[in-house]
């Protein structure tokens, strides 16, 4: 079946070339992650900012001897962020490419069905799908590679002397990641394509007889079963883990849009028909037959619409749940510094004593920060503390323990946040082996547990005199300052130097978050919606092309370019909200809630839609849609237009 | 019209028919209802003859013609081909029996696009995973008049031309049914002659059976026997008639 796969693939250059490009772009970027991912980990570090600890063991493992880095010179941050790339990219990937691959065997149903009826067996058809994807695999993963290797350099150069990776980044052997990026390229269509190559099978000789290519409306029953699994699972991940913080929703917001992404591609066939009629109703009603067109091509369709549909809904779902869980995030971070906070003046880089001797100040909470090596069963990992005076830091912050008590911190002792004593399983009475970064070690005994407070308290508060032991050199960042009665925050405030309302402080860490996760998101989503952008234009593109034949029978039919156009703008814009109420629907169970965990108990949280981005990002769908829809089809039209409207019998 | 040799063996007995029909009936199920296509059709084709079958549209000839090639599953009934019931056969299987007994030839998109003419005529050998001899290929082309048009692709061609290039690609693996639905239905009288002609020269020279259904009373005088179909039962027959008599059966029908 080979030499058919060579000569269709050439025939249905189109469909191909947008499969090609998909995959091309995919491989690009997961290569480049790699590569760069690749430099990091060749990156070495100074070998004295960094403290040999033996870990645990338990759970089947021995103890291990591990190596922390202490020193700020650390790119774990960007390995973070590639990593985060990597999987988003990855995934995209895997779903442009099995929708490309689904619809280009929609479009062929005849052809497949005169194969079948000269007399291939379904075996031979699967295996002339796989083949041609092969073809295009391997062109397509080594062009990637090849592209990914030479923008590596830049990337490098970009990303080195930058917040997450503060050292000069050398590109490494790109063998290794690029092989890696290549056979995830590979698989990744090798996967689609058999899906693809699966229906492909299906195709029955018959179908080269009926004369509407029109797929079977039918959906198997382990299909809806998968789907609602997906759905089900999603949603119990989501209700189950409790992100506490952003950086802990980072994660959930990013996995569970893909899983429920997966859930309604699944369910597509069901899903898409309704939706598409209910935004149909309006077009019907305005329109005189554009609309009505519209609605049936793409109500008889589903699966051809589905996979229209599949790369919006994608990149509208995940970033439309990144963006909106993100800002619920900032709002959490908002309600609890101002809910963690009861001292009204906070000084920042001011002289402690000073400040203490101001009149009208009764109590100064100067807090040390300090940082020291936890070691746990099979890792170890440096952790910020701080040192705390217990009498005025629960005087000024809201720190009362959910459980133990605060008064017993002193000597080798430590308080844990209520979050991190769930992770670990911390109770009262545990000791905590630490290594402190003058290289002594401690066992610290659990006093007590305080509420989560991002913001204002780490997730380790130790005595004063023990952090002030193992860290001489440590300031203050930032003081809480307690006013005598009588005295009032606001008069005071302007005698402290540095010192600012805590209103003023709260609302300036909470734009700082808000900046903080906008550069995230700007680093996660960005090469990910540049390459949906290219996945929605290619589909739509490929779509539209295929379409010739329909046109130049529209056409002689009579009806006016102007009346195809019209249709094709209603069909793409059709699909375009289909795929965006879903992927809506997506973003407001996810933000919702993500919403609901994080603010459980914390009353009054603000509510920050961030109204401007969403709609850009659904604006900016539906534009590329509905223009890659356009674009082929006027190009079409001026091409029929010439060849005088021969009609071609093939 | 030449005469053709009456080679209708009306009653040889123990000839094994190249094709049985036996109580064929077919309903589609559809969402406005149950459309009884066929409602009971029993039917032997002889081996080496040339069968038309006509009937006013929607009378059931495709549906016919498609279950009797197993392209699709009658409701209840059996059909027989060469020997073999279709009846509970594998989809390869079906497809293997397909590709090495049946011949296709239907009124429009028969070719694939992308191949050559040549290409086109050697594929179901390809298919077969047989290597396909240039002389073969060269032979069945020059059968049916296109040896100057090798290298062509279907687009470049008449739609008469295209309608050989099928018959050539149903010659090349010597079937022993052929199935035609409306062969000539967009071909000119010129063309449809060389068609017709062909497929009566594979009855005559190679025993070939041609089952084809036609709207062309002069088509379906190129068979021995025409075969009238009716609201999906057989309503008579006509054995070696004249396009005229043809014509005048059918007008009969359709009052
Ligand atoms: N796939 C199908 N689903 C539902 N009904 C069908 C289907 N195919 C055919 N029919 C119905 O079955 C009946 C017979 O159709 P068939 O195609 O066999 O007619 P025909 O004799 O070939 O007509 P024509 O001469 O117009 O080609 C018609 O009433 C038709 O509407
Ligand atoms: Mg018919």
């Amino acid at each position: 079946m080979f030499f058919l796969s060579r000569q269709t693939v050439g025939r249905h250059r189109h469909l191909y070339a947008g499969s090609f490009v998909a995959l091309a772009v995919g491989v690009f970027l997961l290569g480049l992650a790699a590569t760069a991912t690749a430099a990091t980990i060749a990156y070495r570090g100074p070998s004295a900012g960094s403290i040999a600890v033996t870990t645990l063991g338990g759970d089947g493992m021995g103890p291990q001897r591990v190596s922390v880095s202490t020193s700020d010179q650390d790119v774990s941050g960007l390995q973070t962020v590639l990593s985060m790339v990597g999987a988003i990219s990855g995934f995209i990937t895997i779903f442009v490419i099995a929708s490309t691959f689904a619809f280009a065997v929609a479009s062929r149903r005849r052809e497949l069905g005169l194969l079948r009826l000269i007399g291939a067996t379904p075996g031979q058809i699967r295996r002339m799908i796989l083949g041609e994807a092969l073809v295009v695999a391997l062109g397509a993963s080594i062009t990637g590679a090849v592209l990914a290797q030479l923008a590596t350099p830049l990337l490098l150069a970009k990303a080195s002397y930058t917040e997450l990776a503060p050292v000069k980044l050398e590109p490494a052997s790109p063998w290794v990641p690029l092989s890696i990026a290549v056979g995830i390229g590979l698989l990744v269509a090798l996967l689609g394509a058999r899906a693809a190559a699966r229906r492909a099978g299906k195709v029955g000789a018959i179908d080269a007889l009926r004369e509407a290519s029109l797929e079977p409306p039918r959906i198997g029953p382990v299909r809806v079963v998968f789907g609602l699994l997906f759905m089900a699972g999603s949603i119990v991940l989501l209700t189950l883990i409790k992100p506490s913080s952003g950086e802990a929703a980072v994660p959930l917001a990013m996995f569970t849009p893909m899983l429920l992404v997966i859930s309604l591609t699944l369910l597509a066939p069901l899903i898409v028909p309704v939706l598409g009629r209910l935004w149909a109703a309006p077009l019907v009603a305005w329109t005189s037959v554009s609309g009505r067109l519209a609605r049936s091509n793409v109500v008889a369709a589903p699966r051809r619409s589905a996979s229209l549909a599949a790369p919006i809904l994608t990149i509208s779902a995940i970033a439309g749940s990144m963006v909106l869980s993100l800002s619920f995030a900032a709002d959490s971070a908002a309600a609890t510094l101002r809910d963690g906070m009861l001292a009204p003046i906070v000084v920042t880089g001011g002289d402690q004593a000073k400040v203490a001797a101001t009149p009208g100040v009764a109590a100064v909470d100067a807090g040390l920060p300090v940082q020291f090596v936890r070691v746990s069963a099979d890792y170890a990992q440096l952790e910020d503390a701080e040192g705390i005076d217990p009498a005025v830091a629960s005087r000024t912050r809201r720190m009362t323990p959910v459980a133990g008590d605060l008064t017993a911190l002193t000597g080798n002792t430590v308080a844990v946040s209520k979050e991190m004593s769930g992770f670990e399983h911390y109770r009262l009475g545990d000791e905590v082996p630490v290594t402190f970064l003058d290289r002594t070690t401690a066992k610290l005994k659990i006093v007590a547990i305080v509420p989560d407070a991002f913001g204002i308290n780490p997730s380790f508060l130790l005595p004063l005199e023990l952090a002030r032991a193992h860290a001489p050199a440590a300031k203050p960042e930032r003081m809480f300052v307690l006013p005598a009665t009588g005295t009032d925050p606001a008069e005071l405030v302007q005698r402290i130097e540095g010192a600012v309302p805590a209103v003023a402080w709260d609302a300036e860490q909470t734009a700082g978050v808000r900046k903080g996760n906008q550069l995230g998101l700007i680093l996660l989503l960005g090469p990910a919606a540049l390459y949906s952008a290219i996945a929605i234009a290619n589909t739509l593109l490929m779509g539209s092309l295929q379409r010739r034949q329909e046109f130049v029978t529209s056409r002689l039919l009579g009806a006016t370019p102007n009346q195809i156009r019209r249709m094709v703008l209603w069909e793409s814009s059709l699909v375009g909200m289909v795929a965006l109420s879903l992927g809506t629907a997506i973003t407001v169970t996810v933000g919702v809630l993500i919403r609901h965990a994080m603010t459980a108990g914390v009353p009054d949280v603000p509510v920050t839609v961030p109204w401007g981005i969403l709609l850009g990002i659904a604006g900016l769908c539906l534009t590329l849609a509905v223009g890659s829809a356009l674009a082929p089809t006027a190009y079409i039209l001026r091409v029929v237009g010439r060849e005088t409207m021969v009609h071609q019998r093939q | 019209m030449t005469a053709t040799a009456p080679s209708y063996p009306s009653v040889v007995p123990d000839a094994a028919p190249a094709l049985v029909l036996d109580g064929i009936t077919k309903t589609y199920r559809s969402k406005a209802g149950g459309v009884d296509a066929l409602r009971g059709v029993t039917y032997h084709f002889p081996r080496g003859s040339f069968t038309a079958v006509m009937g006013p549209s929607g009378s059931g000839k495709s549906t016919l013609l498609q279950c009797a090639a197993g392209l699709d599953q009658p409701t209840t009934g059996v059909v027989v081909l060469g020997g073999v019931n279709l009846h509970g056969l594998s989809e390869v299987a079906l497809t293997k029996l397909r590709r090495e007994e049946m011949g296709f030839v239907f009124q429009a998109y028969n070719l694939l696009p992308s191949l050559t003419v040549y290409d086109n005529v050697a594929l179901p050998l390809r298919l077969t995973g047989k290597r396909p001899h240039r002389n073969d290929i060269l032979g069945v082309l020059e059968q049916v008049g296109l040896s100057d048009k090798v290298k062509r692709r279907p687009a470049e061609l008449s739609g008469g031309q295209q309608q050989r290039v099928a018959i050539a690609r149903a010659l090349i693996t010597k079937p022993s049914v052929f199935f035609a639905d409306e062969p000539t239905g967009a071909l000119d009288s010129n063309s449809s002659r060389q068609v017709l002609t062909l497929l009566r020269e594979a009855t005559d020279r190679a025993g070939q059976t041609v089952v084809m259904v036609t709207h062309d009373p002069v088509a379906a005088a190129y068979a021995e026997r025409v075969v009238f179909l009716s609201d999906g039962l057989i309503a008579g027959h006509l054995d070696r008639g004249t396009p005229g008599q043809i014509a005048a059966a059918m007008s009969d029908l359709e009052r």
